[in-house]
């Protein structure tokens, strides 16, 4: 039977990119190209190859600023068929993004909505509680693997432990490891196409933002020695009295 | 003051019991209470029924409106971090997440943890009165105070389990390892892992792995896995092989006391989180390396 899935998608800027002063350690966040977070890559994914198997509707919700069209764009490169982007994204407060998000979800008929488990960038692991105690929707969480059953959903949660193999009534939310799947990259024409499509957009309103004092936000100190050998000859003949002095 | 402290792991649960009973009266929930009660909380009680986080969170919003803790404390794993989101919804309260140091001051809770994937320390003050505390926050220590024993059953969830695998390893230790080999995706396969066991020999090092090594392909076991969302390791050797050094994997090696890394690709970012670094086929030069290090 066809799934009506809702995908959060979030858009970060490109950590692997990002420098951090190298006097005082903190980020340098100008002129870092934004992109979209791995695991919600994960999530998109894992949606269309549901809507791909057993047919539905793939609509993907971000909380964001005017920049995040590009995510959305993305999103609907992949296979997404229509998308809802909230503006006024204030910073990482898991509980706003939270009901800025499940405000939205509540206007969209839905059987599973699903996000990534933890975001590359601010990695509180939140949201998916947050977002299924507002929705009042089952949580299946860290999922490694999904599998759909007339109005079941059944998912292989990832624990530190074991891997727990649960299940439980639609609606009802995922959240995704990034094991789950390999994000597909879309063909240059999904690309084009993608860019005409419309994208829904909204302010997002009554943000409540929790009062947080930021202290410090530094790169831990790093002082390696960085020396590199390009010929591996005298790599191994410096690198091996080293590692004897070091194991001693 | 009273915190509540809370986790599926009995580990993290023991240091988080040990990091606040000399400040706090604590109550600690657990799942094993013949382990949990050495470790001194004020109050030791037991869950019976399925540890799934709905049923959790129910739990612990019926405590927090009986005794009104002052903090409640929660190990973070993949159920204590659902937990603790369903709980800041529920009971309309501040969490901060996968903090690795925490001081409480009065109504405020001063905190540190990771941001942007690894590469920054964030340190914050805020009146959060739910923390996430990533494995770590305290050494776990016995002590022989009197703990008051009960048990609560948790009420049946939406979600029902339906198998349980338990996952393989568990008799290693690599955050406490003094020499580590660790290995990257430049592996190529699990196979090849005996062509590093010799050269870890040789070292003395326990082998450990990237998180795609221990986890997408399990040619290690997920005890093993360095980095944001593996173990924090600090030996006073960590030799990276085959590793791109990806800021979630530095993440979990950086207070290392000595890295040298091995990579085909000279650009890889690893070598500027290096001592020592040699631009070569890690299975050629690990060869020649255990000979060296050998003679
Ligand atoms: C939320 C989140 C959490 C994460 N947590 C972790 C974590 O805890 N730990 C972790 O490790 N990762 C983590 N990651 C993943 C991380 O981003 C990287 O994907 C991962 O670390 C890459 O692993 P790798 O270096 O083994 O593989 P790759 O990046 O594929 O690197 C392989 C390297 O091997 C080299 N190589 C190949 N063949 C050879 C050869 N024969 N000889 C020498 N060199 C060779 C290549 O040049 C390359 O640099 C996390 C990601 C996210 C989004």
């Amino acid at each position: 039977m066809p799934y009506n899935v809702i995908v959060l998608i979030k858009q970060i800027p490109d950590i692997d990119q990002m420098k951090t002063n190298p006097g005082t350690g903190e980020p340098l966040l100008q002129n870092v190209p934004l992109r979209m977070e791995n695991l919600s890559k994960n999530a998109v994914e894992a949606a269309v190859r549901i809507k791909e198997k057993n047919g539905g509707k793939v609509t993907v919700l971000c909380f964001g600023t005017d920049k995040s069209t590009s995510v959305m764009k993305e999103a609907y490169a992949m296979g997404a068929d229509e998308g809802y982007l909230i503006t006024g994204y204030p910073g990482n407060y898991p509980s706003v993004t939270a009901k800025a998000l499940a405000s939205k979800i509540k206007e969209i008929p839905h059987d599973l909505v699903i996000l990534g488990n933890q975001s590359a960038d601010s990695y509180t692991g939140l949201l998916p509680g947050s977002i299924s105690a507002i929705l009042g929707e089952p949580l299946l969480g860290n999922a490694v693997d999904i599998k759909l059953q007339e109005k079941q959903v059944s998912v292989v949660s990832a624990l530190e432990d074991n891997n727990l193999e649960i299940t439980a009534e639609m609606p009802a939310i995922v959240s995704v490891a990034q094991e789950i799947n390999e994000p597909r990259l879309p063909p240059v024409l999904q690309i084009m196409a993608a860019g005409r499509k419309p994208i829904n957009q909204s302010a997002a309103s009554d943000l409540q933002v929790p009062e947080i004092k930021t202290l410090s936000n530094r790169a831990p100190k790093s002082d390696r020695k960085r020396i590199v050998f390009e010929d591996p000859a005298k790599g191994i003949e410096e690198v091996s009295k080293v590692i004897r002095e070091a194991i001693r | 003051m009273k915190v509540l402290a809370f986790s599926d792991s009995k580990t993290i649960l023991a240091q988080i019991i040990s990091r606040f009973r000399d400040d706090a009266e604590v109550h600690a929930l657990t799942h094993d209470t013949e382990f949990t009660a050495k470790f001194g909380a004020a109050k030791t009680i037991g869950m019976k029924g399925d540890i799934l986080s709905g049923s959790v969170a129910k739990a612990i919003e019926k405590m927090q409106s009986d005794e009104g803790y002052d903090l409640i404390a929660i190990g973070s794993t993949v159920t204590g971090r659902e937990v603790a989101g369903m709980l800041a919804t529920m009971l309309s309260l501040h969490a901060v997440s996968e903090v690795n140091s925490v001081n409480l001051d009065g109504g405020k809770i001063t905190t540190s943890r990771f941001f942007y994937g690894g590469k920054s320390l964030l340190t914050e003050e805020s009146g959060a009165k739910i923390a996430v505390l990533a494995p770590g926050i305290a050494e776990a220590k016995e002590s022989p105070g009197k703990t008051e024993v009960s048990e609560i059953q948790l009420e049946p969830s939406a979600v029902r389990i339906v198998s349980k695998t338990d996952k393989k390893g568990g008799s290693v230790d690599i955050e406490k390892a003094q020499i580590i080999v660790s290995v990257g995706r430049g592996l190529g396969k699990k196979e090849n892992l005996e062509k590093v066991e010799p050269f870890a020999k040789a070292v003395h090092g326990e082998i450990a792995g990237s998180r795609p090594v221990c986890l997408d392909y399990g040619w290690l076991s997920e005890d093993r896995q360095v980095g944001l969302s593996g173990k924090k390791v600090q030996p006073k050797l960590y030799i990276a092989l085959g590793i791109s050094g990806q800021i979630q994997h530095i993440a979990g090696m950086r207070n290392s006391k000595l890295v040298i890394a091995v990579n085909k690709d000279k650009s890889a970012p690893i070598f500027e989180e290096a001592d020592y670094g040699i631009v070569g086929d890690l299975f050629d030069v690990i060869a020649k390396l255990k000979e060296k290090v050998a003679q």
